[in-house]
């Protein structure tokens, strides 16, 4: 079968990924057993990122590969085992909240439009956007009512 | 010379009356620069050592009722000559405030100056009366028509006070000259200083023209019509009247009440010397309670007036010097104050003492005004460096050792004037700019030369206060030799009069 | 024009939000107040430049120096330092013209406000020169402030920092034994000395990625680029996330030899160390200025939880400019000398005139960082949440929950700071 890495490889819709994957050096990583649950952007979700954000990226490695570690979780996880958790730890260190019911998959602010793509060391989910780690005020924020004087 | 002081406003008055609005106001600077210059030159002409009354002028008008014009000045009335032609210069030259019957209000600044120095350059009683009756028909003329909302009230208040303020003063002459004139009545001012009346017929007529000049000064509880005048007329004419004209009220006092009555005077002063300790602090003790910043600055006049009336009072020498220069402190203080406070109404809108607030901020407050308005509300306090503290220790200086408890009172009272100014500071310059209400027009250099002027002369007068005492130094010697001495009186003496 | 789905908001700022979420700002639209937040942009830049470059230089060449009196003589080299945004040479160029000090600044820097040929030390001591204590209070704000997200906070309280920031300063002060023998005995002290520092640089590297977005605005308005103020804003947003991935490291140049405190290879970012912070701490919290609250704990003006302080650009009260003790008066006083003359012009004509420029242009600059923030709050919409045109409803309405969460801030009623705000202020325009 095939690794994270080849699954990415052979299929054209991944290749700004394998592009910035390599150019971060997490080839290696992300062929050694793992086993790694990736959340694959595709090309579109890399289009849909503001122009000039990528140049910054690629031209320094380690702030790449922070965003890109980020789509990355340890252990081998499908739709079905993350149905409980509404949150699961990137490799990054920040974690990824997760929003599943029957019908949707979402990480973050992200929809995984194809899941549970097996390979040798884990699983892929592909999804439409690019996620960013939420910084530590976002929740409070989203939960911020108003308080009556 | 003297003539000229007093006909000159009127000439010049009537001139620019008949001008059109901008030339009246060309007419009148000119009238108003030529006094003051004419002031300064009397103030060279005027012989420092010499006592009595100089450049004095006699002409017989209607001898047959005694009215004679007799015109002479000396120590009492040319620091209060000097002080007329300064503020009227200062009004007539920089005043923003008036837009409509220009001329007319000219008209009738002019008349008020020339009859302040004609009541105050009189060396006739009855020529005193007239002037001072003159008087009143254009203050009130001046509050009617351009005062504030309550001005009708406030000139009609105005009027019937001061006229029977008047009233008794005429009757106190007019039987004073019939007791003392040998048949005939006699008005003549030298002629009745050498009269001498039995002490009964003293204080009776002592206390009608006390009672006139009273209501004049004012001294509480005579003070009813000063608040709502004061605060009803615009800016130029409570400078005037703050500054100019309720020294009438004092100069009456110290030239009638105490110079024709000496042993009367004597006599009544330990309860006069407790009166005025009480006026002082029931002034400033009002002026704590309000919340309208020119109210405050009325008060604060009532309250100050009274350490004149103390310093008449005690009577000796450094005391009248200090009543003296108190009644120019005062004027010159006052006018500061009511300019200043004028100035915040006209651009914030207000003189609501909560509502205004940060007027120190340098963009869009008004830093030059509120610091004029500190160093004002500090030298009316008696802040040393400035004529009001000048003023105010050589009062208590020269009433303590006559009279120690109103004197304390006194000085009671101008701890509590340093209350109330703070309050008035602390409110109004210091703190925080309303965002949503603070846009203020800015305040134009012409419109800050009075209170400079002021300032700056406060100042120098506090630090060189020789300039101001030296005049009256020579009258307050002479008044004092009239008075008796400690043991003279006939009838057992207060006991609080004690040497 | 995006229509909403969603029916109206309940939210006491719901006209805002509403625009918000029409891809606007907190900011009307308005001719006036692009004109305004433009040309401040533009006067804010030219400071701003100077700003960067002098807090490289005290980051990297001052240092630990314990008497440093002329960290505000900036060295030609660091005035020829090339800016990686702008010019030729730059790695992403956000503006079109060159990398090195901005002609205006240099101009100034050399005559001042008095237009002398004084000596230097003359137009220092008499403060006719940038203010740079305005840049330090922002650095002091960034360092005080905890909680502020990110990894560089805890990287710098970690081993692996003491060991880079020890060794820096013992080849600072090599050859030194007093500052030596100090260091020995309170190492803490010299550790936060080094704490400043990185600051110091995180600061520096912040602005220079801004100094050329905001030229690059104002170049772009001056040739009517700018429809609105919508157009502003997400050039701001554009450039936001251009930028975000940009390393953010300290290093101290020692006679010569670079040393790591903060290295590249940490991975810190412009966006979530740097500009997050620097929102938060800068525009949103600051600490009271001396004169302006009463520090007395009885009174409890001064909140006690750092969360809460409320002393920020947006919560400004703009009147007391030119009073002491306030250091964004400084800030004011440096954009003075810069301000576009379509600006002066229209200035002119309001309240006083020239005499309080200083306040109007307060004012106006308030106007712009509420819409910086805007642009902020609109790129972690665009980040962290979805497109303001996606179908989904479940996703708009967690738009508006972020929108509205982000205005109730500015709604809160403790320490009255719902009253401080000047987000309602901004919406008319007679607040000038």
């Amino acid at each position: 079968m095939a690794t994270i890495v080849d699954i990415a490889v052979n299929n054209s819709a991944f290749s700004t990924l394998v592009a910035a994957v390599s150019a971060a050096n997490l080839v290696d990583a992300l062929q050694s057993p793992g086993p790694f649950t990736v959340f694959a952007p595709t090309n579109d979700a890399f289009a849909k990122l503001p122009g000039g954000t990528i140049t910054t990226l690629l031209q320094n490695i380690p702030q790449l590969s922070r965003i890109l570690t980020y789509h990355v979780a340890a252990g081998r996880y499908y739709k079905q085992d993350l149905k409980g958790q509404n949150c699961l730890a990137s490799l990054e260190g920040s974690p990824i909240d997760l929003f599943i019911t029957e019908g949707e998959f979402e990480v973050n602010n992200a929809t995984v439009i194809n899941a549970d793509i097996s390979a040798d060391n884990g699983v892929i989910h592909v999804i439409d956007r690019v996620i960013l780690m939420r910084p530590h005020w976002f929740h409070p924020i989203m939960n911020n009512r108003l308080v009556k004087a | 010379m003297l003539s000229a002081l007093i006909w000159l406003p009127v000439l010049g008055a009537l001139f620019t009356g008949i001008l059109l609005p901008k030339w009246a106001k060309v007419s009148a600077i000119a009238t108003s620069s030529i006094v003051l210059f004419l002031n300064l030159l009397l103030l060279r002409q005027f012989n420092l050592g010499e006592g009595g009354f100089q450049l004095q002028e006699n002409l017989t008008w209607l001898d047959s009722i005694g009215l004679n014009y007799s015109l002479g000045i000396d120590g009492l009335s040319l620091p209060l000559v000097v002080l007329n032609g300064l503020i009227t210069w200062l009004v007539v030259c920089f005043d923003r405030e008036i837009e409509e019957r220009k001329p007319l209000f000219y008209v009738l600044i002019f008349l008020i100056h020339s009859s302040f120095s004609g009541a105050v350059l009189s060396l006739n009683t009855l020529l005193f009366v007239l002037f001072y009756e003159v008087e009143l028909i254009p203050i009130y003329l001046v509050i009617a028509i351009w005062g504030g909302k309550q001005k009708n009230y406030a000139a009609i208040k105005f009027l019937i006070f001061t006229a029977i303020s008047g009233i008794l003063i005429l009757a106190g002459f007019l039987a004073l000259a019939w007791l003392s004139g040998n048949g005939g009545a006699l008005f003549d001012y030298q002629a009745l200083q050498s009269v001498s009346l039995p002490l009964s017929t003293q204080i009776i007529l002592l206390l009608l023209l006390l009672g006139g000049f009273a209501i004049k000064a004012p001294f509480v509880p005579f003070h009813t019509w000063l608040p709502d005048t004061y605060v009803e007329s615009i800016t130029p004419v409570v400078m005037m009247l703050g500054g100019v004209v309720a020294k009438l009220g004092t100069y009456g006092l110290f030239r009638f009440c105490v110079s024709l009555f000496p042993d009367a005077w004597s006599l009544l002063s330990p309860w006069i010397a407790l009166w005025a300790g009480l006026g002082i602090l029931y002034g400033a003790v009002t002026a704590i309670a309000q919340k309208d910043i020119k109210r405050m600055v009325a008060y604060s006049s009532i309250g100050h007036m009274s350490y004149i009336l103390l310093a008449a009072a005690a009577g000796t020498p450094l005391s009248l010097v200090g009543g003296i220069a108190q009644m120019v402190s005062h004027g010159l203080i006052l006018a500061l104050l009511f300019d200043l406070v004028g100035i915040i109404e006209k651009k914030v809108g207000t003189r609501e003492l909560d509502v205004l607030n940060g007027l120190l901020n340098p963009l869009r407050g008004f830093p030059t005004i509120s610091a004029l308005l500190i160093l004002g509300g500090m030298a009316s306090a008696g802040i040393p460096g400035m004529l009001g503290f000048i003023a105010e220790f050589l009062v208590f200086q020269g009433s303590f050792v006559k009279f120690p408890i109103p004197t304390l009172l006194a000085i009671l009272g101008t701890g509590l004037t340093a209350v109330y100014f703070v309050i008035l500071l602390n409110r109004t310059c210091f703190g925080k700019l309303d965002n949503a209400t603070a846009y203020y027009p800015k305040v134009f250099r012409s419109e800050q030369i009075p209170a400079l002027v002021l300032t700056s002369i406060i100042i120098f007068l506090g630090i060189q206060p020789q300039w101001l005492t030296a005049w009256s130094e020579t009258v307050a010697t002479q008044i004092t030799d009239r008075l008796p001495s400690v043991t003279i009186a006939q009838t057992p003496s207060p006991s609080s009069f004690r040497k | 024009m995006l229509t909403s789905q969603l029916p109206p908001s309940t939210h006491p700022f719901a006209d805002i939000i509403h625009r918000l979420e029409q891809g606007g700002s907190m900011l009307p639209d308005t001719e006036e107040n692009l004109m305004q937040i433009i040309g401040l942009y533009k006067a804010y830049a030219v400071p701003m430049d100077f700003y960067w470059r002098d807090l490289l230089y005290i980051a990297e060449q001052v240092f630990l120096d314990p008497l440093p009196a002329f960290k505000y003589f900036l060295p030609q080299e660091y005035l020829d330092l090339a800016n990686h945004y702008a010019g030729e040479t730059a790695d992403l160029r956000i503006w079109r013209g060159y990398s090195t000090a901005h002609q205006e600044l240099l101009d100034f820097m050399a005559k001042g406000e008095l237009k002398t040929k004084i000596p230097k030390l003359f137009h220092h001591l008499y403060h006719d020169r940038i203010n740079m204590e305005f840049a330090e209070e922002c650095m002091r704000a960034m360092f005080w402030h905890r909680n502020m997200g990110g990894l560089l906070e805890p990287y710098m309280d970690s081993e692996e920092y003491k060991q880079n920031a020890d060794r820096a300063i013992r080849a600072y002060f090599q050859g030194n034994p007093i500052m030596l023998g100090l260091y020995r005995l309170f190492p803490e002290m010299f550790l936060e000395q080094c704490r400043q520092a990185t600051m110091y640089s995180v600061l520096g590297l912040f602005w220079e990625v801004m100094a050329p977005v905001f030229f690059e605005m104002s170049d772009i308005y001056d040739e009517g680029g700018f429809k609105g103020v919508p157009d502003a804003m997400n050039f701001l947003v554009n450039g936001i996330f251009a930028i975000a991935g940009r390393p953010i490291y300290h290093r101290v140049n020692i006679r010569g030899e670079w040393f790591d405190l903060v290295p590249k290879a940490k991975g810190f970012t412009w966006l979530y160390e740097a500009a997050f912070p620097y929102v938060e701490a800068v525009f949103y919290r600051t600490s009271p200025f001396r004169g302006t609250k009463s520090y007395n704990a009885q009174a409890q003006e001064v909140p006690t939880d750092q969360n809460d302080f409320h002393y920020g650009v947006l919560y400004a009260d703009k009147f007391p400019v030119a009073s002491a003790g306030i250091p964004p008066t400084l800030l004011h006083q440096d954009m003075y000398h810069f301000l576009p003359p379509y600006l002066i012009d229209y200035y002119q004509k309001f309240c006083r005139g020239k005499d309080d420029m200083l306040i109007q242009l307060a004012v106006s600059f308030q106007r712009s960082m509420y819409n910086v923030t805007s642009a902020v709050i609109q790129a972690g919409r665009a980040a962290f949440l979805y497109p303001l045109d996606d179908p989904n409803p479940r996703h708009l309405l967690a738009n508006r929950a972020y929108f509205e969460g982000q205005l109730t801030r500015f709604a809160n009623p403790k320490y009255g700071m719902n009253k401080a705000a000047r987000i309602l202020a901004i919406q008319s325009q007679n607040y000038r």
